[in-house]
């Protein structure tokens, strides 16, 4: 079976090819898919018939009990058989539907024949959640078949509605099933069934499951979808509106009845919505004009009544339901396909104005004729045999209740009075001579081979009557796995002798040649009468107060403004930790005022500067009062027993009030305050309550440590190990070097981030030096600058902008300065230092030099490109990783040599030197990137007043 | 380990100073505020490790009278990382500064849209909004019908009152 | 072996970073050949180190070969190891992508020596939060992609990525703020920083302490997983970026914040506490994002926000807390890492198509391009959860646990799920209806006299009757109602029912057209962006180039990828629930870091 569906995959996959190649032929081809697959059933009948059935099974997702379990029993061979056999018809069919330059053919047969194939695994299935996926499959493949090309808004409408509508009601299915499946505790079907269960979800999960089918099988309130999807072709409409798609629901249902149909809410739900859509159905198809929309609320009304059938968890039901979906199955797809031939000869479907089409198209006539017999239950059709197996069921049994039953059969009577209504409305719009209406010329002739699939299927409803009892195996096959209510079951057959059914029969038939003939008035009637709302404008007022809902919604979630997300972000932390604060978390027992009174001195400093922050809006001083309690609180580390904290602190608030002096030159001086007071003031309770929340936290974490620290192991550890003895700078090259190869990494990424803001399109090149021809002229004309040349390039500056002491301090310090990092970063494993304050201080170093000489000076300092050092840093100290791994030690392990040189002695050198070295490289690159960026180019821009580049899109306000 | 009363103190000042200025539009102030904060963080995790000591640097002192080494570790790392960021910041506020002359946080625009939206699109739109051609068939059952095309078939086929619009003749719609 | 391979998902792109910066924009061919090589590279050992782990469990590397406590240690459990596989295909997929575009139109999207090292050291960044099994360390790794994001959604410097750029950095800096301080708070308490540590020592601590540290470490995740009501940031900032950086961090990005969740709540939290928090939170992330999504009109912005509202299917599976629950959120990250790189890739291609992201401007995209059709839908019907596609296999595993737990919180959330899933299915479906069904003519932008007239159609009237009026077809044909075209019909169709059709014709295609007008008017006032970059007229007459090879070939690969899933769904879920039940019992993970001794 599996081979089927993977044929049927097959063949859609290339079934555009096909269609490239042979143009309409290839659905000949094609139409052979599904044939092997009808072949197949065929060949099994005998088997299952006799009671076996033929299984398979593959796994799939064995957690999930998601497995492909396929079952041929007699209820599914029923389906196969017609969605297998019809869909070789219809293929056929559309080999002359199509017209030879229609577009998008291959499209068209693509879906198609992936449709076939989830419909033949939907009714294979034995997996709940496989059937599932089939039924998914079958509402995705309409919804590209519908929809067409596309280019039609209307058939977009349809698409789309039918999409959501089998989808919504698919979901609410597939959350039953999940709960029918943990209820039952099996995901298969048979095992379902056979044994439900119980437990809390039964009822629920039944009743969304019937939701479900309910929507897929239109009934009422769902049923619009399915006129609205008469957008489609109509081999389309045959195939999935008639024949297959729609029969899921009624497939599912039958399916399910011998284990649920007396689970409270099966029947009410089942009887009361197939009789009421049954009755609507019929009520509106007798009013329509466009003979596919009678059709479509035929079908929908069809639908109902099998729905009503196969519901009602009886066996006499279920026998007679069987014989009624094989015989709707047949004369539905062929009236559809009849409509389809008169289409495609006259161009038009209207029954106002076809007119005398019998005469022209006899043999179209006849088999519409067969088919509509057989759908108003005219002897000795099929159609006929189903309906008076229901009416014999239900006059004796048929349900547990006999009022219920009466009801229902009334019921029935009516809904086949209607159907029999417009079956005569059929056949005469499509075919009689209309007075006062010229007859229609044929547009096209239409070939053989285009009325073969109609007059195939008639014929088959024809024959099915008299040899009904064929059938009766089938019926009977899955018919007894219910209970029998009436007195002795009935076998299906044409003729049961004179029976209150067969008048029940005559009754329908005569009154529906009543209506039809009363046609007019009642119409008239039916105008009068008719209520302005339907189901579908319900759906789309649904749909449209769903656009409104997530319009206010995301209006309201989605501000768009930083300050709103970063003060909802807050207000979590106020609440959720804050609240556990107040309520749950144990606060400290005892206080220390102080480590030592001048740290409160420093702090006091620290806070002054905090405050001050807020009030300045004088951009400038607002940063160097940050900047105060940035060397605040270097005070502190050094006070709590950490220089190399303390170190680091201070030159990284150096430097970082050097870069934004680099950035805020180029700003207006004073910040543009435009916040209103009552912002200021939610600001400041935001601010107060998290300062307050983190203050309690922190003293909160502390009181409870009982444990000891990892860090008490450093000491010896970072001596024996790590062969320093500031342990401090150990940990960061060696115990934790990771995180510092991290960081690094992180550093190099920034400086890059720098200079892709700056320069936009490259990061490379070193800063742009002063070519010495210029030099000299530079230094010859400018007079008044002092003879002797301290820096290099200062020539370039404009006299105003030299100091004679800066250039004088720079000459003298800047190698001293570069010596004495170098000194740290060597010194860093025994005292306080490393590569990281030896970088800085190497950068602050750069900076001295920019400052006093500009940016020329700057290139001549460093010649090189800020990117080399970058890359070159990352190396070393990833490279030392990547060392230690080939030697077959552990990541970034350290070794300590230790030797004894002629002149130096005894030297002692550990490798985490080396990681060291490119912690230094980078951070120097870092500086010089600035420093070139926001630094040189910056100058650039202003000295060659570039224009400011604008990529396309961008506004500039002046 | 008892905390002190000084050093929570002074995180929840600088805490409080920094979400103050974070939360301002102006981004130099959003800047300074993420520095305010990063240094906050920075005094708690030194306060994570416990009172004060001296430098854990061996030969300089003995291993119990050091300060705990590896919040030490960690803030400097964090210093690092901090200042990395902060240099990005500014030159992204150079940046929005040379494009639109303003270093303010702006409000996103598409959001502000969508907020305005009123109309749906077409495929959404009531069909009773819609020409009567673009209906999908089953609208056509609402009675809500063309009346001039109605008069127009009425008046030539009498006898057969309807009160339907048609489905498109399906020959176009596959063309 | 493990202890080789396990430092290479990070040590690797480093180097191939170094490298990048050494090579510098000089060398393009041979940068883009080396990046490759190295994420390749990447990949293998991911894929060596998921079979490993899957195999003989969880391992562990103690850096520089550290006494465990010490130093830091890198776990590679299934989960991580997991992680690492899909994290390193998709940016595999991405940097193939980017090179196309690269190739494809010089320097402008991705400039070579920005771009490249920056991204690597972004899957350095990534792979190393996966690996972490130190607290500081997940922070450095966090702050590694972070930065690298920065740097690649401030790509180019445009006005638009800068503002985007803002509101992403400062949240994320915020949230980078709130991490550390946790890992403070952590330290206070504890003294300890290495996980495995962390998960025996904080059991011993005062329960609320323990919320209050739980808490504060959630939220600094979820704002990274962009949970409701932590994630307005992320619709603002992601869909500006250039496509290939759109789609790395609509896939790995929040998923990093989501393993960290996953760590906390299972790991160093196993309490449970909080999980009733977690589902309102995955509640409220899944439905208000989904109608976020349904009020877009941008395929970008609709694509983040399927993606907020996605995280909360995951949050709700990790808030479940069985090993059912857990294992349907391990599966859908996977999922969801790949499906939305994929949609974001195409996105970016049906820009280059399109000339748009916006549906508005877009139209006939199925006919114009079928294979980006092909590209468009599958992978879409896959993030709605339609089967037989991995999305329903991660929904179906994910209601399954819900329904077994049986509360009636998370039945609530089921029927959540199902109502996002079927929400995501209209969102996505309105895209192809309007971006690639809708000719081009219908669309609001193109709301042109002929357009209007196109859409009306032709006049209402049997077609029999058209058919026998050539001088009614006439008119048709030629759209503008013009008044000598009907004196024609007038005069050469005169008896009965033709003339007084084609008589009544004018009168109805008129009203029909103005109608159809009408309609186009409304429309494109209410959705043409008041202020955005590109007027219209470029995104309409913009020519169809074909689009590149390399960057359909990246993204079908991707495609390839997301239904692979489905095929291979059997033993990935396997190794997602294995995965589940090593979380839900801690010892694999503490005695891989700690041996067999027990944790001091």
């Amino acid at each position: 079976m599996l081979a089927l569906l993977l044929l049927h995959l097959v063949a859609a996959t290339v079934a555009p090819l096909l269609v490239r190649w042979w143009g309409r032929q290839a659905f000949l081809a094609l139409a052979l898919v599904p044939a092997v697959g009808f072949a197949w059933v065929m060949a099994q009948l005998g088997a299952v018939t006799g009671g076996g059935e033929v299984q398979e099974t593959t796994p799939w997702v064995p957690t999930l009990d998601l497995e492909i379990a396929l079952r041929l029993d007699a209820l599914s061979l029923t389906l196969a058989a017609l969605v297998t056999g019809v869909g070789a018809l219809v293929l056929l069919y559309c080999a002359r539907y199509f017209e030879p330059d229609d577009e998008g053919i291959g499209r068209f047969a693509g879906s198609l024949t992936a449709f076939a194939g989830s419909m033949l695994g939907l009714v294979l299935a034995d997996d709940l959640l496989l059937l599932y996926v089939f039924w998914e499959l079958t509402t995705v493949f309409s919804y590209l078949l519908i929809g067409g090309s596309g280019a039609r808004l209307a058939a977009r409408r349809a698409a789309s509605q039918a999409l959501i509508l089998t989808t919504a009601g698919g979901l609410a299915m597939f959350v039953g099933l999940i709960m029918l499946g943990e209820t039952s505790g099996s995901y298969l079907l048979s095992e379902v069934v056979a044994n439900p269960g119980d437990g809390p979800f039964l009822v629920a999960g039944t009743v969304l499951v019937l939701v479900g089918a309910l929507t897929k099988s239109a009934m009422i309130p769902f049923h619009f979808w399915l006129p609205a999807a008469m957008e489609a072709p109509t081999p389309v409409s045959a195939y999935l509106h008639a024949a297959a798609m729609v029969k899921a629901g009624i497939y599912l249902v039958a399916r399910l009845a011998p284990g649920f149909a007396e689970v409270p809410g099966w029947r009410p739900i089942v009887l009361g919505l197939g009789l009421a859509t049954m009755l609507v159905g019929g009520y509106r198809a007798i009013r329509q004009n466009d003979l596919k929309l009678l059709l479509a609320f035929g079908t929908v009304s069809q639908l109902g009544f099998l729905m009503v059938l196969v519901g009602s968890g009886s066996q006499e039901m279920a026998a007679a339901g069987l014989a009624m979906v094989v015989a709707h199955a047949l004369f539905k797809s062929t009236l559809f396909l009849t409509v389809g031939v008169v289409d495609h000869a006259t161009g038009s479907r209207d029954l106002r104005v076809l007119s005398g089409l019998g005469r022209r198209l006899p043999v179209l006539a006849v088999v519409g004729g067969l088919a509509g017999a057989s759908m108003a239950g005219v002897p000795p059709l099929i159609g006929f045999v189903g309906k008076e197996a229901a009416f014999t069921a239900l006059l004796d049994g048929g349900l547990p209740d006999r009022g219920v039953a009466l009801l229902v059969l009334t019921g029935l009577v009516l809904g086949s009075v209607l159907t029999a209504a417009y079956t005569f409305r059929f056949l005469w719009g499509a075919f009689a001579r209309k007075p006062g209406c010229a007859d229609v010329e044929l547009v096209h002739p239409s070939a053989p081979l285009f009325l073969a699939a109609p007059a195939v299927l008639a014929l088959a409803s024809l024959l099915l009557g008299p040899f009904s009892p064929l059938l009766e195996p089938l019926a009977a096959g899955y018919a007894e796995e219910l209970p029998l209510i009436a007195p002795e079951a009935e076998k299906l057959a044409v003729w049961h002798g004179l029976q209150p059914a067969l008048a029940l029969s005559a009754v329908t038939l005569l009154g529906g040649y009543a209506v039809f003939a009363l046609r007019a008035p009642i119409n008239r009637f039916q105008r009068r009468v008719a209520v302005g709302a339907s189901a579908d404008e319900g759906y789309w007022n649904t749909l449209q107060g769903l656009d409104r809902l997530s319009v206010l919604v995301t209006g309201t979630t989605q501000r768009g403004s930083l300050p709103a997300y970063l003060g909802t972000i807050l207000l979590v932390v106020i609440a959720l930790p804050g609240s556990v604060l107040l309520f749950r978390a144990p606060w400290p027992g005892e206080w220390r005022a102080w480590d030592s009174p001048i740290q409160a001195l420093v702090g006091a400093v620290a806070l002054i500067g905090a405050v001050l922050a807020i009030r300045i809006r004088q951009r400038l001083s607002a940063v160097l009062v940050v900047g105060v309690t940035g060397y605040a609180l270097a005070v502190l580390f050094a006070l709590h027993g950490a220089p190399d904290l303390a170190l680091t602190q201070f030159l990284v608030e150096t430097l970082t009030l050097v870069v934004f002096v680099l950035v805020l030159r180029k700003l207006p001086k004073d910040i543009t305050d435009r916040h209103r007071p009552r912002e200021r003031a939610g600001r400041g309770l935001i601010a107060v309550a998290v300062g307050a929340l983190m203050a309690a936290a922190g003293a909160v974490a502390m009181s409870v440590r009982t444990a000891t620290p990892v860090s008490v192991a450093y000491p010896e550890a970072a001596y024996d190990f790590g062969g320093g003895q500031n342990v401090v700078n150990v940990t960061l090259v060696d115990i934790r070097a990771w995180d510092t190869l991290g960081e690094i990494s992180l550093v190099v990424v920034a400086a890059t981030g720098v200079a892709s803001l700056v320069f936009l399109r490259r990061r490379t090149g070193a800063v742009d030096r002063m070519d010495p021809v210029e030099l000299a002229r530079q230094g010859r004309s400018s007079r008044r600058a002092p003879r002797g040349q301290w820096l290099s390039a200062t020539a370039a500056l404009a006299p105003e902008r030299r100091s004679v002491i800066l250039e004088v301090i720079t000459r003298i310090l800047f190698h001293t300065i570069l010596v004495f990092s170098l000194y740290l970063l060597f010194s860093g494993h025994n005292e306080p230092g490393g590569g990281f304050a030896g970088g800085l201080v190497a950068g602050l170093a750069l900076v001295l030099r920019y400052l006093a000489g500009g940016r020329y000076e700057l290139g001549e300092a460093a010649p090189v490109d800020p990117g080399l050092l970058l890359g070159a840093g990352l190396l070393f100290a990833g490279g030392t990783g990547a060392v230690g791994l080939a030697l077959g030690a552990e990541v970034l392990q350290t070794a300590i040599l230790e030797n004894t040189f002629p002149v130096l002695g005894d030297v002692k050198l550990v490798t985490s030197l080396f990681f060291d070295i490119g912690v230094y490289l980078i951070v120097v690159g870092l500086v010089l990137d600035i420093l070139r960026s926001l630094g040189a180019e910056l100058d650039r821009q202003v000295d060659e007043d570039d224009p400011i580049d604008v990529s396309p899109g961008e506004v500039i306000v002046r | 380990m008892t905390p002190t009363v000084v050093l929570p103190v002074i995180i929840g000042g600088l805490y409080a100073a920094g979400v103050y200025l974070l939360l301002d539009r102006s981004l130099t102030r959003v800047l300074l505020g993420f520095l305010l904060l990063g240094n906050a963080t920075n005094l708690l995790l030194l306060s994570a490790g416990g009172p004060s000591g001296l430098a854990p640097i061996l030969g300089y002192a003995e291993a119990e009278e050091m300060s705990d080494p590896l919040p030490q570790a960690l803030i400097l790392t964090a210093i690092v990382i901090t200042f990395g960021i902060a240099a990005f910041l500014l030159a992204l506020i150079y940046r929005s500064w040379r494009l639109v002359r303003q270093e303010v946080v702006e409000v996103d625009e598409e959001d502000r849209r969508i907020a305005r939206r009123s109309d749906t699109d077409a495929d959404e739109i009531d069909p009773d909004d819609l020409a009567p051609e673009d209906r999908s068939a089953m609208h056509a059952d609402t009675l809500a019908a063309d009346d001039e095309v109605e008069r127009r078939l009425a008046r030539h086929f009498a006898g057969i009152p309807s009160d339907d619009v048609d489905l498109p003749p399906t020959r176009r719609a596959d063309r | 072996m493990i202890s080789v391979l396990t430092p290479l998902p990070v040590l690797l792109p480093l180097l191939g970073a170094a490298a990048a910066l050494l090579v510098g924009g000089r060398h393009p061919r041979t940068q883009r050949v080396l990046s490759i090589l190295v994420l390749s590279a990447v990949l293998v050992v991911s894929g060596a180190l998921l079979v490993l782990a899957d195999g003989d469990g969880a391992a562990a590397v103690s850096v520089g070969d550290w006494p465990v406590p010490l130093g830091i240690s890198l776990v590679v459990d299934r989960l991580s190891a997991l992680m690492l596989v899909v994290a390193a295909t998709v940016a595999l997929g991405v940097l193939v992508f980017a090179v196309g575009q690269g190739a494809a139109d010089g320097d402008e999207e991705t400039p070579i020596s920005i771009f490249h090292p920056t991204f690597l050291v972004l899957i350095a960044g990534v792979a190393n939060a996966f690996l972490a099994g130190d607290l500081f360390n997940l922070y450095v790794g966090f702050e590694i992609l972070l930065t690298a994001s920065y740097v690649l959604l401030t790509l180019g410097g445009s006005a638009p990525r800068i503002r985007a750029g803002i509101t992403y950095i400062v949240v994320s800096l915020l949230s980078s703020l709130l991490f550390l301080a946790a890992i403070a708070l952590v330290y206070a308490a504890t003294g300890t920083v290495n996980m495995a540590q962390l998960a025996v020592r904080l059991a011993d601590l005062p329960a609320g302490t323990q919320l209050l540290l739980q808490s504060m470490l959630l939220i600094a995740f979820c704002i990274k997983a962009a949970v409701f009501p932590l994630s307005a940031w992320l619709p603002d900032s992601y869909p500006t970026a250039p496509a290939p950086v759109t789609a790395v961090f609509a896939g790995l990005l929040t998923k990093v914040g989501v393993y960290a969740v996953i760590r906390t709540q299972t790991l160093l939290f196993p309490g449970g506490a909080l999980d009733q928090v977690l589902m309102w939170a995955a509640l409220a992330t899944m439905l208000i994002g989904i109608l976020g999504a349904v009020a877009q009109t941008d395929i970008r912005r609709i694509l983040s926000f399927t993606l907020v509202s996605h995280i909360g299917y995951m949050i709700f599976g990790i808030s479940l807390a069985s090993q059912a629950g857990l294992a349907g959120a391990i599966f859908y990250v996977v999922h969801h890492i790949a499906i939305q790189t994929t949609l974001f890739l195409v996105a970016g291609l049906v820009e280059r198509q399109g000339g748009s992201t916006s549906v508005d401007r877009l139209g006939s995209l199925a006919t114009a391009s079928p294979v980006l059709a092909v590209l468009y839908f599958v992978p879409a019907m896959n993030l709605a959860g339609i089967p037989p596609f991995s999305g329903f296999i991660g929904k179906l595993g994910l209601l399954q646990a819900g329904v077994e737990d049986g509360g009636w919180l998370p039945i609530v959330l089921v029927g959540g799920g199902a109502v996002t899933s079927l929400l995501t299915l209209l969102a996505i479906s309105r895209v192809w209806n309007r971006a690639f069904w809708r000719p081009r003519a219908q669309s609001p932008e193109g709301d042109t006299f002929e357009a209007a007239a196109a859409d009306a159609g032709p006049e209402i009237q049997p077609a029999a009757v058209a058919a026998d009026a050539p001088g009614a077809a006439g008119t048709d044909a030629d759209g503008g109602a013009d008044r000598s075209a009907d004196a024609d019909t007038d005069g050469d169709a005169a008896e009965g029912l033709v003339g007084a059709s084609a008589v009544a014709a004018p009168g109805g295609r008129r009203t029909a057209r103005q109608a159809a007008w009408k309609r186009h008017a409304a429309v494109a006032t209410a959705s043409t962006p008041a202020t955005d970059g590109f007027g219209d007229e470029q995104g309409r007459e913009r020519p169809l180039q074909p689009l590149p090879r390399v960057m359909v070939g990246a993204t079908a690969a991707m495609v390839a990828v997301t239904v692979g899933l489905t095929a291979l769904a059997g033993p990935l879920y396997g190794v997602a629930e294995r995965a589940a039940g090593d979380l839900l019992d801690r010892t694999p993970y503490i005695s891989a870091v700690f041996g067999g001794e027990d944790v001091p």
